[in-house]
């Protein structure tokens, strides 16, 4: 199944077109704003460069986050969309499954397993991180999760931690889309369903329900 | 003669058009397998057959690169059947293609040798540019290349696009799809229920359930108006004035369907799509105009001198939308979400004027000022207090009183400036827009005051009033039929966007 399309924007603006997991064109922009501006652009440019049409590649993977709301959704409305206007499948990933398969890949591969974890960490804004810790890549070469996403303040993230008695392996691998589409590849071969691409948002939205009120409202003051 | 027909090749024309490659072109003619990756679906190579009787007797394929140039691949007619036209029709088609994906120029190549051919494209307004010697071999024949300049502002325009629209600035999700000025499709997703506990709309749950909502609406409306999404002319999407993270949903999906589906995008101002919408019942928007728009998020009074080129912003709300206002002073009542149609209800066997609420922005200062903008932040303060000393007093509240005294001191505003831009500047229309024209009163205070004054009062049908996709539709189908340049696709989402902006390039 390939080639693939992968979207990510669950930091910058990540888009690949990769094939047979070798990228044939990739762009990344770390602005963690500017999303849906550079998004179309984005998407055209590298199948520009990879000398295909839409209708050539064989699947729409996209980044579902953890990430801060509103980027995070242009990348999966861009997918689904694009996903439509080709007519091909959409694949749904969680982000840090990514950044962990880049992580235990490639000549400067960490290794993990059960007890020394690999812990993703990725910016949750409001001084909070999301995070996963994952034990290491399955016979397919996909990241298996222990826990996570979750999100929490990096010193609660270390407590925990610490309380469990987890000393986990760290990385300073990036999120890339060429790992998204990897990951897709290596979970359906391994037979998982890919179809959920709802965004993982794991806060609640910041909305206070009114208080209670008397019989006719609030009490008007000043 | 009557012409033969011209219809898109398909994979199964291979045999046939392999058949006439070979007799027209013997030696120099493509392998079978080229041509059929030439006849695979593309959305830049467009390949035609002209047939007669349903028999394929000539073909011709055109790479087309939108914005850029094109490229005639080939064009060959079954040697029993030239001199019928049918070489030219097959390059009037390749050219209209061109035209329609808005290329700049078009070239060719062709023998030096081949007279008629070149004075057929010379016809068609293709110039030589170039000669390349001994490109034919073995023959070491000369290739002559020519050019055709197409200039797409002198074009006709597309007389009836098909235009899908997506809304996305609050809490509706619409995908509309207008052909021209012929509403097909017209599918809304909104997520009001999910703003009722909070009273008002919140703008991350409205945002979330854009991006939920998003494919179930466009497969229904293209469901509903029978179109593919390759049949679609442009693609239209709003990109403001609205919720910032709301339009950003809308706006990175359109984009991306743009790009997969090879067409043209147009970045459209919400505010105007509020006017556009009634060229779907009227066949155009007849200008001028003045136009009130009025829902949850917007008040605003627009003087519309056309619909493309000139919307002047006259005058807006100061502060709480007048929408907003009836949700808020509904829960005061202890009336539900949205207030429009609860204060609607409580309202009508309640006094108008029992209780005389302010007219905000109406005194002779603040008309100096603020003429054409409103303001119901006080007015809502103002029934706060009312219902509160009734309280102190140890009164009943007379629900339908306040409610219909409320009601009215909205209305009265919204009708007297709109009725005032009408005069002041000498304009017989009037278009109301926005949710909150499903309110009876206002509705009824509008027909009464514009008879009164000689004023002509549109209200479109409720669906397309309320935010909607259609609306969208409608103003990129307008700007297409105009032959307007589309978008570029950096256009960003703009939550204020100003109305003089009709569409984002």
């Amino acid at each position: 199944m390939s080639p693939f399309l992968a979207i990510d924007t669950s930091g910058g603006t990540c888009v690949a077109v990769v094939s047979e997991g070798k990228t044939l064109a990739s762009v990344s922009i770390d602005d963690p704003m500017g999303h849906s501006e550079n998004i179309g652009n984005a998407i055209a440019q590298v199948l520009r460069e990879a000398s295909l049409t839409p209708k050539q590649l064989s699947a729409v993977v996209v980044g579902r986050g953890p990430a801060p709301f509103t980027g995070l959704r242009v990348g999966i409305a861009a997918a689904i969309a694009f996903s439509e206007g080709v007519g091909k499948p959409l694949l749904g990933v969680v982000s840090h499954d990514a950044i962990a398969f880049a992580a235990l890949t490639g000549p400067k591969a960490v290794t993990a397993n059960p007890i020394n974890p690999l812990l993703i960490t990725t910016d949750a804004r409001r001084k909070e991180v999301y995070w996963s810790l994952y034990s290491g890549l399955d016979s397919h070469g996909a990241p298996i999760v222990l826990e996570g996403p979750n999100v929490n303040k990096p010193a609660d993230l270390e407590e925990l931690l610490t309380e469990r008695n987890v000393n986990p392996v760290r990385t300073e691998a990036q999120l890339d889309a060429t790992s998204l589409a990897q990951v897709a590849s290596a979970k359906v071969a391994g037979g998982a369903s890919l179809e959920d691409v709802s965004a993982l948002y794991i806060r609640a939205p910041d909305a206070v329900e009114p208080k209670a009120h008397g019989k006719f409202g609030k009490q008007v003051s000043s | 003669m009557i012409p033969a027909p011209i219809r898109p090749a398909t994979e199964a024309d291979l045999d046939d058009i392999m058949q006439i490659e070979h007799d027209a072109f013997e030696s120099t003619a493509w392998p079978r397998d080229s041509m059929a990756l030439e006849l695979a679906p593309s959305n830049d190579r467009h390949y035609f057959v002209a047939t007669i009787d349903e028999r394929v007797v000539g073909y011709a394929g055109i790479n087309v690169v939108s914005g850029h140039q094109s490229n005639v691949m080939t064009i060959a007619v079954a040697e029993s059947s030239r001199g019928a036209g049918l070489g030219r029709a097959l390059m009037q088609k390749l050219i209209d293609v061109a035209v329609a994906q808005k290329s700049v120029e078009i070239f060719l190549e062709v023998r030096a040798d081949n007279e008629a051919a070149q004075s057929l494209y010379r016809s068609l307004g293709f110039e030589q540019i170039d000669l390349r010697r001994g490109y034919y071999q073995p023959e070491n024949i000369d290739a002559v290349i020519m050019l055709k300049a197409i200039d797409l502002s002198s074009q006709p325009a597309n007389a009836q696009p098909l235009v899908l629209g997506i809304e996305s600035s609050c809490d509706e999700t619409g995908i509309g799809i207008v052909r021209g000025t012929t509403l097909l499709a017209n599918v809304i997703s909104s997520s009001m229920d999910q703003h009722a506990r909070f009273g008002g709309v919140v703008p991350e749950i409205a945002a979330r359930a854009h991006l939920e909502a998003l494919q179930p609406a466009i497969r229904e409306a293209l469901k509903t108006a029978q179109v593919s999404l390759e049949d679609l002319d442009a693609i239209a999407v709003t990109n403001g004035p609205g919720l910032a993270g709301a339009l950003m949903v809308g706006v990175g999906a359109a984009k991306a369907l743009a790009v997969a589906t090879g067409k043209p995008i147009y970045a459209v101002n919400h505010l105007v799509g509020h006017v556009g919408v009634d060229v779907l019942e009227r066949g155009q928007v007849e200008t001028p105009t003045i136009a009130l728009l009025v829902s949850g998020g917007h008040t605003s009074l627009l003087l519309v001198r056309d619909l493309l080129d000139d919307v002047e912003l006259l005058g807006e709300t100061i502060d709480d939308a007048a929408g907003e206002a009836f949700d808020k002073v509904s829960r005061l009542l202890g009336l539900g979400y949205p207030g429009g149609p609860q204060i609607d209800k409580a309202a009508a066997t309640g006094d108008p004027k029992a209780i005389r609420f302010p007219r905000g922005l109406t005194l002779p200062k603040d008309m100096e000022k603020h003429r054409y903008d409103f303001s119901f932040s006080g007015l809502k303060t103002a029934v706060a207090r009312w219902v509160e000393v009734a309280e102190t007093k140890g009164e009943d509240v007379p629900v339908a009183d306040v409610a219909a005294s409320f009601r009215e001191a909205v209305v009265d505003v919204l009708v007297t400036k709109a009725v005032a831009a009408c005069q002041d500047h000498n304009v017989s229309r009037l278009l109301l827009g926005g949710g909150v024209v499903a309110n009876s009163r206002l509705r009824q205070l509008a027909a009464e005051k514009c008879e009164a004054a000689g004023i002509e009062l549109r209200i479109p049908a409720l669906d397309l009033c309320t935010d909607n996709g259609a609306m969208i539709a409608a103003l990129g189908a307008q700007l297409v039929m105009a032959g307007r340049s589309p978008s570029s696709l950096s256009f960003a989402a703009d939550s204020t966007l100003p109305v003089t902006q009709v569409c984002s390039l």
